[in-house]
């Protein structure tokens, strides 16, 4: 029981307080009410902006700030001819610190009379940089040397130093390349190989040797890290090679956005609207109906003193508390619900394990709150409606001859 | 004048309905001095309510002047006459009015939190209070817990909370048997008599009685005084 | 002056207009006939459709020429003329992306993108699309196919995409929000039907003291839901139906697609209806039974 022995300007919170517990199954239902929508909202302003914030990470923890390719979308063909030369000429430039040139085909990757396994074949230029992390064993060193990732290495139960045999399927190729042997140099974790996804990685040329075009010197892309300023880099980059496109981490990430994650943003900004909106309607009711209830209470208060403010402020404040505690219970429960959504979507096919859909960000934590405090306040503005402009004379006398 | 607390001059109400405009109080002239015992009786349907609720500045009149303390009612906005009532009039009703959450300490403790009357004060004051209509041993209790006349001698004491010059009590026994409406009313008599100018509203004979002076009404006019 | 005689209508000057005209008949034929041959021996400009966001987007009309090339700089760019523009089949992969497309005979692509050395024919295509007669018969033929071709995978377009298709993830995605909302609607119907039913509590009461069965009240409930609980469901539905419209052309709007976005099919109608309609019978029966548990003079009571 809260006693009424707060200072004269928080009696109103202990009041609401009071009205709301005198009915606890009601007080309950429409704070988990409360609840329910706010977890929603929470995951859907998560949403919003979470699969852009992974991506983003995902890239930024690659190593790599810029990528360039031959076309507009990228990954585009393999048409940047002379990758590794490419990417000499790009690691020169002052603004940049490393470059690579990448080739990815697919590949069928196998011990000796065992059975394959379909893996996504990198091959790498020259350089120190690596677009893996190795976890065991040692990186190549030479040619015809790969490393593979846990799931490649599971399927086919090989360890490094063990010697495999590569089958590619070129782009562009006439023929059926023959299966080349390589030397497992390790096992490395690659960004962005998806869950169940077999993945490996050796130079640029011994892919083109396993391509069976020896010759080749395609890539699909070129890996860059700048010296510190990638939009600078970016820049530096496009005025030595006008033929190629680069692109910071941040414009890949925009593009995305622009061709493939818009459903995302747009669907968490109508379930945004929704949720707000049921959210608004159902407590409005709630309050109306509570309000509707105690007419003669409210009229009996105003005929002995209490004025039209305070009144009204018992309302507003009863609104704060279903809201307040809802929207507080919301947190840990959208959370939960956030893990559960993301498990959903990212059972998406090709997508690498490592994005997720629900991201945390601060910002969303105050929009959530003020969006939650805007539907209090919002939600008891007709109540408190009712409660002002209450007639205290015909009100007693209508409970009266009621 | 002195000693006048609560003056009418030629105050109307009126409420407008679908049906035509229906006047609930005519042309009705008094004034309520301090340590009156004033009793309304009338039929019912004649106005009695609206005119004590017009007194106690809950609700004002369509013409006519009302004052409370030589004010005039109307130039004073809704929480000035809020305040007005909070400090100077008290309210008994028919239906008790008690907050149901509250016991019956916190019911008589409310308005004094309202004024602003500090904790102590207030605590003490409550207690008092509770004594003074017998039900200090109830203090704890929920109006679920105490019977029809318990919770109209808690409502007194709330009325009482904030020393009221007036106290306005409308049918005050209209929901309780005779002998708890007896109870009632001598302890309303006793408010009275310690210097609390009393004005009821009732339809009973023997409650008006009560009263030094009894005011009869008739589709909304005074149309009888006794005084004793 | 020449008298004008019927059978010589042009008098004295008859011979040269016979000759005249003989000559004139014949260069004129002469004429087209070496017209026709010169447009003949010219090759016929290869027609074109491009999408309606394209023509907008470059301001191209029917009947204008341009160029294709398959490359930035434009090399070995041939002529082309717009036959006709088109809506592009709404994609909903691409969804925010504007389609610039071109469609074209299959062999002047091909003929566009072969290498000048390479011989006609020796072109690959990524797919061939099958309209079959029956297309029952779709899973059969592909595996078919897939004995008999090597080199080649064909599948039916029914269920191609498999259970962990994007749409289908989707789809779950969608069905999850869905029962989140549901739980949250529950909730609040609870809430509510709890204090609906805790307005009547004084005439439950009455009727409970006169001597009426629990039963028989749970009954007049259950019967006064089901109505409220039909009314308010089929006003849900009234009010998805001209959401349904209001979201579709919203979006369609903003991203120039002719893609459905939303849609209201029997199905989703009737599972929400056999949804709505119980939950809210349900919800006033349960908050009625928890009252009913009470005594009648307790209820009764003020």
């Amino acid at each position: 029981m809260m006693p009424l022995d707060l200072a004269r300007g928080g009696a109103p919170l202990a009041f609401a307080w009071r009205s709301l517990v005198r009915q606890p199954a009601r007080a309950t239902l429409g704070i988990l009410g409360v609840a329910a929508v706010g977890a929603l909202l929470l995951d859907m302003l998560l949403l919003s902006q979470g699969l852009v914030t992974s991506m983003q990470d995902l890239l930024d923890s690659s190593g790599f700030d810029i990528r360039v390719a031959a076309t507009d979308p990228i990954p585009g063909k393999p048409d940047i001819e002379d990758g590794a030369a490419a990417a000499a000429q790009i690691a020169a430039l002052p603004s940049v610190s490393a470059a690579i040139a990448v080739r990815t085909e697919d590949a069928d990757i196998q011990l000796a009379d065992g059975r394959p396994t379909r893996a996504t074949f990198a091959g790498v230029s020259g350089g120190r940089s690596r677009p893996w992390t190795i976890l065991r064993g040692a990186d190549i060193r030479g040619e015809h040397e790969i490393v593979i990732n846990d799931h490649a290495a599971q399927a086919i139960g090989v360890a490094p130093g063990a010697s495999v045999t590569i089958k590619a399927y070129c782009f562009g190729g006439a023929e059926a390349a023959p299966a080349i042997p390589f030397r497992l140099a390790g096992i490395a974790e690659f960004p962005f190989d998806a869950p169940n996804q077999s993945g490996a990685g050796t130079t640029i040329a011994s892919l083109a040797d396993a391509c069976g075009t020896p010759d080749a010197r395609t890539a699909d892309l070129v890996l860059v890290t700048s010296s510190g300023d990638p939009d600078a880099a970016a820049t530096a980059i496009a005025a030595l090679r006008p033929d190629l496109r680069a692109f910071t981490n941040t414009e890949a990430v925009g593009q995305m956005q622009q061709r493939g994650f818009t459903y995302f943003r747009q669907i968490s900004t109508v379930l945004t609207t929704i949720t707000v909106s049921f959210a608004l309607l159902l407590i409005t009711v709630l309050l109306t109906v509570s309000v509707n209830q105690r007419l003669g209470e409210v009229a009996a208060l105003r005929a002995l003193g209490f004025s039209q403010g305070r009144v009204v402020l018992d309302v507003l404040f009863e609104s704060a508390l279903i809201v307040g505690i809802g929207g507080l219970l919301s947190l840990p429960l959208g959370a939960a619900l956030a893990v559960w959504l993301d498990g959903i979507l990212k059972r998406m096919p090709n997508l690498p394990a490592a994005l997720h859909f629900f991201v945390f960000d601060p910002q969303a934590l105050w929009i959530h709150g003020g969006l939650l405090a805007a539907t209090a306040i919002i939600a008891a503005l007709y109540p408190m409606s009712i409660v002002a402009r209450l007639p205290i004379a015909a009100t007693l006398r209508d409970e009266v001859m009621g | 004048m002195s000693g006048v607390i609560v003056s009418a001059a030629n105050v109307t109400r009126s409420f407008a309905m679908p049906a035509g405009a229906v006047v609930a109080v005519r042309d009705v002239t008094l004034s309520i001095t301090q340590g009156e015992h004033t009793a309304i009786s009338g039929p019912s349907g004649c106005g009695k309510s609206t005119l004590l609720h017009m007194l106690g500045c809950v609700d004002t009149p369509s013409s006519g002047t009302l004052r409370f303390d030589d004010q005039d009612i109307s130039t004073l906005n809704d929480r000035a006459r809020s305040l007005l009532r909070l400090r100077h009039i008290g309210f008994v009703f028919q239906r008790f009015f008690l907050l149901p959450m509250l016991t019956a300490a916190e019911n008589v403790e409310l308005p004094q939190a309202e004024a602003g009357v500090a904790r102590d004060e207030r605590r003490r004051r409550t207690l008092e209070l509770l004594e003074y209509v017998g039900l200090a041993a109830r203090a704890d209790h929920r109006p679920s817990q105490l019977s029809g006349g318990e919770m109209q001698r808690v409502a007194i004491a709330r009325a009482l909370a904030n020393r009221p010059r007036l106290l306005l009590a409308d049918e005050p026994t209209g929901e309780l048997d005779q002998a708890t409406g007896e109870h009632v009313a001598s302890l309303l008599d006793r408010v009275n008599a310690d210097g609390t100018a009393l004005v009821i509203v009732t339809h009973d004979p023997e409650m008006a009685g009560r009263a030094r002076r009894v005011l009869t009404m008739r589709d909304g006019r005074i149309d009888g005084e006794v005084t004793r | 002056m020449a008298t004008h005689r019927k059978d010589e209508p042009f008098g004295p000057f008859g011979p040269f207009v016979t000759f005249g005209s003989f000559v004139s008949f014949w260069a004129f034929v002469v004429l087209t006939f070496a017209s026709a041959l010169l447009v003949a021996q010219q090759p016929e400009t290869p027609s074109i459709l491009i999408s309606r966001q394209l023509a907008e987007l470059e301001q191209i009309a029917v009947g204008d020429e341009v160029r294709l090339a398959t490359n930035e700089q434009g090399t070995d760019a041939r002529a082309f003329r717009v036959a006709g523009i088109y809506e592009p089949t709404p994609d909903p992969m691409r969804l925010g992306a504007v389609p610039r497309e071109v469609r074209l005979h299959l062999t002047d692509l091909l003929a566009l993108e072969r290498d000048a050395s390479t011989p006609a024919g020796t072109e690959h295509v990524e797919s061939i699309n099958v309209a079959l007669r029956n297309p029952g018969e779709a899973q059969a033929f592909a595996a078919d196919v897939n004995a008999r071709i090597p080199g080649v995978f064909a599948r039916g377009t029914t269920g191609a995409a498999g259970s962990g298709s994007t749409f289908v993830v989707l789809e779950r995605f969608h069905l999850a929000i869905a029962a989140v909302t549901i739980v949250a609607s529950t909730v609040f119907l609870l809430a509510l039907t709890i204090m609906l039913v805790d307005e009547r509590r004084a005439t439950v009461g009455v009727l409970r003291l006169i001597g009426l069965p629990a039963r028989r009240i749970l009954l007049q409930v259950l019967l006064e839901g089901l109505l409220i609980a039909g009314a308010g469901a089929l006003f849900g539905l009234l009010l998805a139906l001209a959401s349904e419209g209001l979201i579709n052309r919203f979006f369609q709007w903003r991203y120039d697609t002719a893609l459905i976005f939303v849609k209201v099919t029997p199905e989703v109608a009737a599972t929400c209806l056999a949804i709505a309609v119980p939950l809210g019978a349900a919800a006033t029966v349960a908050a009625s039974w928890a009252l009913l548990q009470r005594s009648g003079l307790r209820l009764a009571r003020r």
